[in-house]
């Protein structure tokens, strides 16, 4: 069932129009990524759900709930919503212990006191915060805070929880246990969460389906594997993993299949919808997918090395292919000079 | 943008109809008894231009308008170009001592100006104790304090704080390659100020210098005492005489006259307003927050220090140790010793007379007291425009520059006719309580600017978070922004304690019986020739602006905005 359901929302500040009809759906325990470059509309999409926001148009719904509508006027305000929030930067009030940032929402609720005792008790643990209960946030590492801001926003079991950038004010080493941890909690407690990121690795490891939006329309929305295996465009090819791009002319489409063309090289790959015959194409092709043959084959190109670099697990080699530059893991060095690239057809996609 | 249902609008409602009562009632009635031949209680009132037509035939008015825009031009022309020098100094050169030096610089803005110009008076005045002391040493004194030119000298001296205080925090906000730059090309330390520095912070030096010549047209203090000798009547001591001029109160010419001094100073304000938006927006865009690196003076240090220790001599040590030695001594001329004539009479008639001493401790209260209860209002009203963004807080927004626009003079006139005009207030007039609601719509615009700055600093998602866990809008300013603003408003109240403790022009009409406070009587002892009791009280006032000046420094209170 449903826990969240935005319909067709459009959202402008003074005449800058922001989101120009989003629909998504949330369902009971899933955990659903907006994922989108900066100014694509996906912290204001999370913050209209908040209430912080006000669409002039649509709908959004919780549980059964309709809590903005366009139509009617009707705009039930941030504080009757009903929803958990953690913010990017965690606003913690800084004036109140742990205890009390976390018994606040319950306070506000008149929850007996004993009650809400236990209940804290019982979030601080989950998140094994309960020794930290009278610091104050200032006291308390960013992982710490991070697990604060969530136990606040959980406390009082809202029906859906909005988590906007949650990892991004961890340092690198930190975010990976993070994300595997919030993943695990999320799953764990059933919780149905909808989390904005702007990095796509942390979306395709934490989601069970991404929305992608691309200046204030979803562009496509699928589950991590589709998102990174079958994209329908090409922004949502180029936004997911690393790739290389190859620009040239298409020459022939059949089968599902696009042959294009540049200077001196001729690829077959699979034709994407918006591939048109006789026109401009361009082919793309995830990094760890292109591979350096040792002879001429099957879909194959040359170029000549422009520079080779060590990652520690693997080489990095950069090739020259007249306006293209290509780029190819290996796992050794490469001579100065020419090789041949492979790229399988299956793995090369036209626009 | 919320629906917090009636209760949540009911308190902000309130707030803004209080508000506006107390700013536009006492402004109506100046209007009011402009457009009146007579005093307002007067039977034989008809409504016209009688009162213009009087002052605009007077030619003690035009001289008046012409001394108080030679005075402001004057004080405008001294105080901005000597504050952005001092500014710079202090700012981007490694002068030695100066960061013991700098909160001197901003005392004469703590001051009040009736002691300051009584200071003046007792240290250089013709037989002060500088000038007789010059005498003694050198055979001349060759000074005057009573002409125009040297009032205007005295008053941009005088206020050289005010422009110091916007030029230097523009100077913090502006990266110091661009001065670096200027250095490798060659340039000395002061032609970098002069070529690069101050031509960057222009737009603070203009709102600087629009606001100096406006405080230049409402001066009142220091024309009453340095203009009197000679008689030089400014726009606010002609209104002032005009009190007694035609032996009957003369309210109408008094708002007639009132009303002209706001249509000089109204524009003057809004015209800040935008400069000041201005100023601002051009130091975030050439604020690069990098860090300041301190220009090195090499042997210019001698000059800065000179011109820097000149002005402090001037502006702060002459009338300040002119008015400790007066407090102290029966009498003072040529031939009299200081040691002979020391004395302590003069608290002693102080403390000795119930009506002195109940100013010391009204003002006291006024200040301490009075000025909680003023920065509670002050809070109200700010939570009113907090985080709103539609027509009543830009009503708001406005309606707290009116009583800027206001001198404080005019402002305690217009309140006592407000309580002579509404009957049920009259008893209100003679209690402490009149005075106190003067003062608090008078500082409205500058309290204000003290709320607004402190509730800045909280971020919006602090307050975000509390209304998505649920909190309704008036929890989460008692709850959650007003227990984070708790510092800033305790460093509001102590500056407002200041500004309480130094008001005078403000209580001058309002003075009765019960109503005292150090800084009207001083007016009032002063026009009375109490020579003695004005030292002393004067000591006492500064004594008393001390005590908080030295609390804020100890608890590190940012003394500005």
């Amino acid at each position: 069932m449903a826990e969240l359901t935005v319909n067709d929302l459009h959202l402008k500040y003074g005449d800058n129009p922001i989101l120009k009809g989003v629909a998504l759906t949330l369902n009971r325990g899933e955990v659903v990524s907006l994922l989108g470059p900066s100014g694509s509309g996906k912290t204001t999409l999370l913050r209209a759900v908040a209430g912080l926001e006000v669409p002039h148009a649509g709908s959004i719904r919780i549980a059964d709930k309709v809590v903005f509508d366009g139509a009617t006027g009707l705009d039930i305000p941030a504080e009757g919503r009903n929803l958990g929030l953690v913010f990017q930067s965690y606003a913690l009030w800084p004036h109140k212990t742990v205890h009390d940032n976390v018994a606040y929402a319950l306070k506000l609720r008149r929850v007996p006191s004993a009650d809400i005792e236990s209940r804290v008790k019982q979030a601080l643990t989950q998140l094994s915060l309960a020794h930290l209960a009278e610091r104050f946030p200032h006291q308390l590492s960013g992982g710490q805070q991070q697990r604060v801001a969530l136990a606040r926003a959980l406390v009082y079991n809202p029906p859906v929880i909005l988590l906007d950038e949650p990892l991004s004010n961890l340092d690198a080493k930190l975010r990976e246990e993070a994300r595997a941890w919030l993943r695990e909690l999320i799953v764990k407690m059933q919780l149905s969460a909808l989390c904005v990121t702007h990095d796509q690795s942390e979306a395709l490891a934490m989601s069970d389906r991404i929305l992608l939006l691309n200046n204030g329309v979803i562009e496509q929305q699928g589950t991590p594997q589709q998102m990174y295996s079958e994209p329908e465009t090409l922004f949502t090819a180029d936004f997911m993993g690393s790739n290389n791009r190859l620009s040239g002319r298409i020459a022939e489409i059949s089968n599902g299949a696009a042959l294009l063309e540049g200077t001196g090289w001729r690829l077959w790959g699979t034709a994407k919808p918006s591939a048109k015959q006789g026109g401009e194409g361009t082919g793309l092709i995830r990094l760890e997918r292109i591979r350096v043959a040792s002879a001429q084959g099957e879909n194959c190109l040359e170029a000549k090395l422009a520079t080779s670099m060590y990652l520690g697990d693997k080489w990095e080699h950069l090739f020259e292919l007249g306006a293209n530059r290509l780029r190819a893991y290996g796992d050794r060095p490469l001579a100065e000079g020419r090789h041949w690239l492979a790229l399988p057809r299956e793995e090369l996609w036209i626009f | 943008m919320t629906r917090s249902g009636v209760l949540g609008e009911f308190p902000r409602g309130l707030t803004i109809l209080v508000t506006a009562t107390a700013v536009l009632a006492p402004l109506s009635l100046i209007l009011y008894q402009s457009l009146l031949s007579a005093p307002f209680f007067d039977a034989k009132k008809t409504v016209g231009l009688d009162a213009y037509a009087f002052i605009f035939a007077d030619p003690d008015f035009w001289q008046a308008f012409l001394n108080s825009t030679l005075i402001a031009a004057g004080m405008t022309l001294i105080a901005v170009p000597l504050g952005g020098v001092l500014a710079f100094v202090m700012e981007r050169t490694d002068l030695p001592g100066k960061r013991i030096v700098e909160p001197l610089i901003l005392v004469p803005s703590f001051v009040s100006p009736m002691v300051l110009s009584f200071g003046y008076v007792v240290a250089a005045g013709p037989v002060g104790f500088y000038t007789v002391w010059a005498n003694d040493l050198l055979g001349v004194a060759p000074w005057g304090i009573y002409s125009i030119p040297a009032m205007a000298v005295i008053a941009g001296l005088t206020h050289v704080p005010n422009v110091y205080v916007y030029a230097s925090s523009a100077l913090k906000s502006l990266g110091s390659d661009v001065e670096e730059a200027a250095r490798t090309t060659g340039a000395s330390p002061f032609r970098v100020a002069a070529t690069v520095s101050l031509p960057l912070i222009m737009p603070a030096l203009l709102f600087s210098a629009v606001l100096i010549f406006f405080l230049g047209i409402e001066l009142f203090g220091l024309p009453l005492v340095l203009g009197d000798p000679e008689g030089h009547l400014v726009l606010s001591t002609y209104l002032y005489k005009l009190t007694n001029k035609l032996g009957t109160p003369s309210y109408h010419l008094m708002a007639a006259t009132a009303m002209c001094i706001v249509a000089i100073t109204f524009p003057l304000v809004l015209l800040q307003r935008r400069l000041l938006q201005n100023a601002r927006k051009y130091a975030t865009i050439k604020g690069k927050a990098g860090r300041i690196r301190e220009l090195p003076l090499g042997r210019w240090k001698w000059v800065a220090a000179g011109v820097l220790g000149f002005w402090l001599f001037v502006a702060v040590i002459v009338p300040l140790s002119g008015i400790a030695l007066r407090a102290f001594v029966t009498n003072w001329g040529i031939g009299v010793s200081l040691y002979e004539a020391f004395t302590l009479d003069n608290f002693k008639s102080v403390f000795d007379e119930p009506t002195q001493v109940r100013a010391i401790w009204n003002t006291i209260l006024i200040g301490t007291v009075g000025g909680a209860i003023t920065v509670a209002c002050y809070t109200a009203i700010g939570f009113a425009t907090h985080r709103r963004y539609d027509g009543w807080s830009r009503f708001i927004d406005y309606l707290v520059l009116v009583p800027r626009a206001i001198p404080g003079l005019l402002a305690g006139l217009a309140f006592l006719w407000v309580f002579l005009f509404f009957p049920p207030l009259t008893p209100l007039r003679t209690t402490i309580f009149s005075m106190w609601l003067a003062y608090t719509v008078v500082w409205l615009a500058y309290g204000m600017r003290l709320i607004q700055s402190s509730l800045l600093q909280v971020s919006t998602e602090l307050e975000e978070a509390a209304r998505t866990v649920g909190a309704p809008r008036g929890k989460i300013s008692r709850e959650i922004t007003l227990p984070l603003i708790r510092h800033g408003l305790l460093g509001s109240w102590l500056l407002v304690f200041m500004i309480f403790e130094r008001e005078y022009s403000t209580g001058v009409y309002l003075l009765a019986p019960g109503t005292e406070v150090i800084g009207a009587e001083l007016v009032s002892l002063w026009q009375g020739g109490a020579i003695d009791v004005v030292a002393a009280l004067s000591l006492i006032n500064i004594l008393l602006v001390g005590i908080g000046l030295a609390i804020a420094l100890r608890f590190g209170v940012r003394l500005r905005d």
